[in-house]
C-alpha cells in the first residue's frame, strides 16, 4: 500500500510537475490595494474599477502610459466642425464570444450609460455633452454635440463599449456575474468575487495580438504590508503602490525590481473662502472667531505655500517617491506651464507676509486630512504642521477615514483642506474648471471647489480655453489660466505622487501615470 | 474553609478604623510583611513606582517636547538609536517618522497611558460600586435589572463597545477615558455585587439594622468597606486592562490625535517600518508598555494573594 504510493507519487513528480509548471509560467498573480467595486463598466466611476475594465472592455480611444490618447476601438477621428465629431471604427474586431463590434454596439453604449439604476458614481458626466448620435455605416459613426465640447475624445477614453447582443437585457449582476460582461478586450472575465479576487483569462482571438499571460488573478489585498508580504512569499508576482517605508528593503534585495513613474496626481490644500469671517477652525491664538477670513487674503495664503518645505516631505517623509508641485500637473502635460515652479521655502518671508496681513503673531488652524486616502496622506498633514508652528501659526492636525472626511469637506466643514486631485483626461484645464472655477454645478463649472475660490478672469479664461477646438491656442489659454490661479495661490499645491510597482526579478512592468495597474503592462523578462 | 469567621478579619478591622486610630498599626504592617514575601512583587511594586514617577515628572526630564510641532524636526525623522541631530543633540532611543524623539515620546506617552487607566479606573469603580451595593442590598427588581444591564454588557467585547463609542465620540483623551469607563464599570458592579451578597447575611449588618441606622449610612459605612479587598485585586488588574485597551485604540488610530501620540500609536506609527529594519520606532515603546503592564500585574497578584482569605496561611 504504501509502496504504491510512493510509486504514484514518484510518477506525479516526473510526470506531473514539469507539466504543471509550464502551464503555470504563463499565469500570474497580482497583488491590488483597492476592491473592485463591480465587473459593470459603466456602474462606478471609480479609478480601480476603471483600471480592471480595461482588460475586458475597450474604450473608442485609449491612453497610453503617459496618458497620451491613442487609437482603441476607433482608428481615427475629427471635429468636422464646432459641434460635429466623426469616428472611424476598426475592422474585423470580434466580441469574446466571437459575434462582430459594430457602430450599433457604440450606439447602444452611450444610450445604456446615462441609465444604470443606482449608480453611486456615474459616467454620465463623460456621455452627457453629447445630444445625438448617428450611425452612418458599421463603420463610421457621427456624435453631435450641444456646446463645444473639446474634452469629447478624452472623455470618450473614459466610456467602456459594451455589446448590444448581451448588453440588451442585462443589468448591473449580470455583468458581476460575468453573463454579460463580454467585451473586445485583450482579457476574458473568469471570476469576480468582491474584495477577494478577479480571474482573467486570456482571449486568444484579440486583434492587438496575443497577450503572454493564460491566466491573471488580481488579489485584494488593502493592508500594505499584506501586500508586501504577498510579494516576499512568492503568492503575487507584482503589487502596486508599493508602501514607501519599504521601498528601501525592496530596491536592496536583488530578486526584486521595482519601477516608478511620476503621476497625475497632485496632493493639494484647499483653503476654505465660503465665509467672510473666520472659516471652520481657524481661530485667533486665543481660540475665539476672527473677525476677518484669514484665507481670503492673496499674502496669507502666499505665506502658507511658501513656509511648506516641499523638498523636506519630499525627501523624508514620501521617501524621494514625490516631486514637489507648482501647478495641478507635472510639466509634460498638456497646459501646463514652464513658467510655474514649486515654491521655495522661505519661513522669513512668510512671517513677513503674515505681518503684511495683519497677523504678525500668526493665528490658529487645524490641518484636515485623511488617513488612507493618499500615499502618507496623515503624515504629510503632521509635516505641514511642523512648518506652520515654525512660522507662529498654532496648528493641530486632525485626520480621519476617507468614507468620513469626502463628505464633510464637501460641505466646507473644514478650513484647511488636505486633498488629493488625479487628472484623468490628462489636461490641465479640466483640473482648473473643477477646481477653481467659480462654484456652479449647472454649468458644469467648480464642481469640486470645496473652498469656493472666486475669480472672474480666472472664470473668463476657464470658460474660452473649454470652447477653443483649436490644440495650440487652446493650450496657451489654460497656461495663462494657471498661471493666474497660481500667482494667487488660489490653492496650494504640494506634490505630485509618484507611484511605485513591486515586481519579482523576471518580470517588467510599464509604468503609467494613471496609476493604473494594467495586465497589459506586465512581460515577463528582464 | 469558607467559614465565615475565616473571611471575616477585614470586617471588624474596617468597622473600627474609621473612628480609632488604634487599631491600624498593626494590620497594616501584617500586610506590609506580607506583601514583602515576594521578591518579584516587590520588584514589581519598585518598577511601578518609577515608572509612575517618570509619567509624573515627563515636562521635567525629558529632553524634547514631544507634542509641541514647533520642536519637532522632520529633516531628523527615523534617525536610529544613538544618532545625532542637525543641532548636535543626541537621540538616544532614535526617532519616528516625523523626528520626534523616542525618549520623550515614550516619557509623554507613559504619562498619557497611566493617566487614562488610572482615570477610567477611578471613575468606573465608582460607578461599579454604587450600583453593584445597590443591587445587592436592595435585591429584588433593582438587582435584576443592574444584573441584567451588567449581563448585557459583558457579553460583548469590550474592544467592539470601545471602537462604537470612540467613532460616536471622535477623538480626544476625555473621550478614551469615558468609553474605558463604560466598557469596565459592570466588572466592578459584577465583583461587589457577589461580595456584598455575601456580606448582608452577615451579624453586623443585621445589629446595624436593628439600631435603625439609615440605609445610606449602612450600605456605605458598614457594607461596602468590607466589600473592598476583592475590589482592590479587580481594580489593580483592570488598570492594567485600561492600558492595554487604551494601547489597543490608539494603534487602530482611535482616540488621540496623531500630533500627541500615546504608547499604542507610537507602537503603531513604527509598525510599517519594521520590515525595513527601523526597528526602534514601536520597539521601546512596545516595551515601555510590557513593562508597565507587567509591574501593575505583579503587584496585583500579590495583593490577591494576601488579601484572598482562603490563601491565607
Amino acid at each position: 500500500m504504501l509502496r504504491t504510493l510512493r510509486l504514484a507519487l514518484a510518477a506525479l513528480a516526473i510526470l506531473g510537475i514539469p507539466a504543471l509548471t509550464s502551464a503555470k509560467d504563463r499565469d500570474v498573480s497580482i497583488g491590488l490595494q483597492a476592491a473592485i467595486t463591480s465587473m459593470d463598466p459603466h456602474y462606478h466611476n471609480l479609478s480601480p474599477n476603471n483600471s480592471m475594465m480595461l482588460h475586458v472592455f475597450e474604450p473608442l480611444i485609449k491612453r497610453d502610459a503617459n496618458q497620451k490618447l491613442v487609437p482603441g476601438l476607433a482608428t481615427s477621428w475629427k471635429a468636422l466642425d464646432d459641434l460635429t465629431w466623426e469616428f472611424k471604427l476598426r475592422k474585423n474586431v470580434r466580441f469574446h464570444d466571437g459575434s462582430p463590434f459594430t457602430a450599433d454596439d457604440v450606439a447602444f453604449t452611450l444610450k445604456r450609460v446615462p441609465n444604470v439604476p443606482n449608480s453611486p458614481s456615474s459616467f454620465a458626466t463623460f456621455t452627457k455633452p453629447i445630444v445625438d448620435v448617428k450611425v452612418v455605416d458599421p463603420h463610421t459613426i457621427v456624435f453631435k454635440t450641444a456646446a463645444t465640447h473639446v474634452l469629447l475624445p478624452s472623455d470618450l477614453a473614459s466610456v467602456m463599449i459594451i455589446s448590444k447582443l448581451h448588453g440588451e437585457k442585462a443589468a448591473t449582476e449580470d455583468y458581476n456575474s460575468g453573463k454579460a460582461a463580454i467585451g473586445t478586450g485583450p482579457y476574458k472575465l473568469a471570476e469576480y468575487v468582491p474584495n477577494q479576487r478577479v480571474v482573467l483569462k486570456a482571449n486568444y482571438g484579440y486583434w492587438g495580438g496575443e497577450e503572454p499571460w493564460d491566466k491573471v488573478t488580481f488579489k485584494i489585498l488593502t493592508n500594505a504590508a499584506a501586500r508586501v508580504a504577498a510579494l516576499l512569499s512568492g503568492d503575487v508576482q507584482m503589487i502596486e503602490t508599493v508602501p514607501t517605508a519599504d521601498i528601501a528593503k525592496l530596491s536592496a534585495d536583488k530578486k526584486y525590481a521595482l519601477v516608478d513613474k511620476v503621476s497625475n496626481r497632485v496632493i493639494y490644500v484647499h483653503l476654505n473662502q465660503r465665509t467672510d469671517t473666520s472659516p471652520p477652525y481657524v481661530t485667533g491664538k486665543d481660540g475665539k472667531p476672527l473677525p476677518k477670513n484669514p484665507l481670503k487674503d492673496a499674502r496669507v495664503r502666499k505665506a502658507l505655500s511658501i513656509s511648506i518645505n516641499r523638498q523636506a516631505i519630499a525627501d523624508r517623509v514620501m521617501e524621494k517617491r514625490s516631486v514637489p508641485a507648482g501647478q495641478l500637473l507635472p510639466e509634460f502635460f498638456f497646459g501646463t506651464s514652464k513658467k510655474l515652479q514649486p515654491a521655495k521655502y522661505d519661513p522669513e518671508g512668510a512671517k513677513k507676509l503674515l505681518a503684511d496681513a495683519g497677523y504678525p503673531g500668526g493665528f490658529a488652524l487645524t490641518v484636515h486630512g485623511t488617513n488612507n486616502r493618499y500615499i502618507n496622506d496623515d503624515k504629510i498633514a503632521q509635516a505641514i504642521a511642523q512648518f506652520y508652528s515654525r512660522i507662529g501659526i498654532d496648528t493641530k492636525v486632525e485626520t480621519m477615514p476617507a468614507s468620513v472626511y469626502f463628505s464633510r469637506a464637501t460641505k466646507g466643514e473644514f478650513g484647511y483642506m488636505l486633498l488629493g486631485w488625479g487628472t484623468e483626461s490628462g489636461e490641465q484645464g479640466s483640473s482648473l474648471r473643477s477646481l477653481l472655477a467659480t462654484y456652479d454645478t449647472a454649468k458644469g463649472m467648480g464642481v469640486t471647489n470645496r473652498a469656493r475660490y472666486s475669480n472672474p478672469e480666472l472664470d473668463a479664461l476657464i470658460s474660452e480655453a473649454m470652447s477653443t477646438i483649436d490644440d495650440k491656442k487652446r493650450e496657451g489659454l489654460i497656461q495663462k489660466a494657471a498661471e493666474i490661479a497660481m500667482n494667487d495661490t488660489a490653492l496650494i499645491p504640494i506634490h505630485y505622487e509618484v507611484s511605485t510597482w513591486g515586481t519579482e526579478k523576471g518580470f517588467r512592468y510599464t509604468p503609467r501615470t494613471d496609476q493604473y495597474t494594467l495586465a497589459m503592462g506586465l512581460k515577463p523578462g528582464k | 474553609m469558607s467559614d465565615p469567621i475565616l473571611s471575616a478579619p477585614a470586617g471588624p478591622l474596617a468597622e473600627t478604623t474609621p473612628g480609632a486610630k488604634g487599631g491600624v498599626a498593626g494590620p497594616w504592617s501584617r500586610f506590609r510583611a506580607d506583601f514583602a514575601e515576594s521578591r518579584l512583587a516587590l520588584f514589581g511594586l519598585a518598577l511601578l513606582v518609577v515608572i509612575l514617577l517618570v509619567g509624573l515628572l515627563a515636562p521635567v526630564i525629558s529632553p524634547q517636547n514631544p507634542y509641541d510641532l514647533a520642536q519637532l524636526d522632520i529633516m531628523d525623522s527615523k534617525l536610529a538609536p544613538g544618532e545625532r541631530s542637525a543641532d548636535g543633540s543626541t537621540y538616544w532611543l532614535g526617532t519616528d517618522d516625523q523626528g520626534r524623539d523616542m525618549l520623550s515620546g515614550i516619557f509623554y506617552g507613559l504619562r498619557i497611558s497611566l493617566g487614562v487607566g488610572i482615570a477610567s479606573t477611578v471613575f468606573a469603580l465608582a460607578i461599579g460600586l454604587v450600583f453593584g451595593l445597590v443591587a445587592a442590598y436592595f435585591g429584588g427588581w433593582v438587582d435584576t435589572l443592574v444584573m441584567r444591564i451588567v449581563d448585557i454588557q459583558l457579553s460583548f467585547p469590550s474592544i467592539l463597545i470601545a471602537l462604537i463609542l470612540l467613532a460616536v465620540l471622535g477623538q480626544g483623551v476625555d473621550k478614551i477615558v469615558i468609553a474605558l469607563i463604560t466598557v469596565q464599570w459592570a466588572y466592578y458592579a459584577r465583583t461587589v455585587r457577589a461580595s456584598a451578597l455575601v456580606e448582608r447575611q452577615k451579624e453586623y449588618i443585621e445589629a446595624a439594622r436593628v439600631l435603625a441606622l439609615g440605609q445610606a449610612r449602612i450600605v456605605f459605612r458598614h457594607l461596602l468597606p468590607n466589600c473592598l479587598p476583592p475590589l482592590i485585586v479587580v481594580a489593580t488588574v483592570q488598570v492594567a486592562h485600561a492600558i492595554a485597551l487604551e494601547a489597543t485604540l490608539s494603534f487602530l488610530g482611535l482616540g488621540l490625535p496623531i500630533t500627541e501620540p500615546s504608547l499604542g500609536l507610537l507602537i503603531s506609527n513604527g509598525f510599517q517600518y519594521l520590515l525595513s529594519g527601523k526597528y526602534w520606532i514601536s520597539f521601546y515603546p512596545g516595551i515601555a508598555l510590557l513593562l508597565t503592564i507587567m509591574a501593575i500585574n505583579l503587584v496585583a497578584d500579590q495583593l490577591r494573594d494576601i488579601l484572598n482569605p482562603r490563601l491565607r496561611k
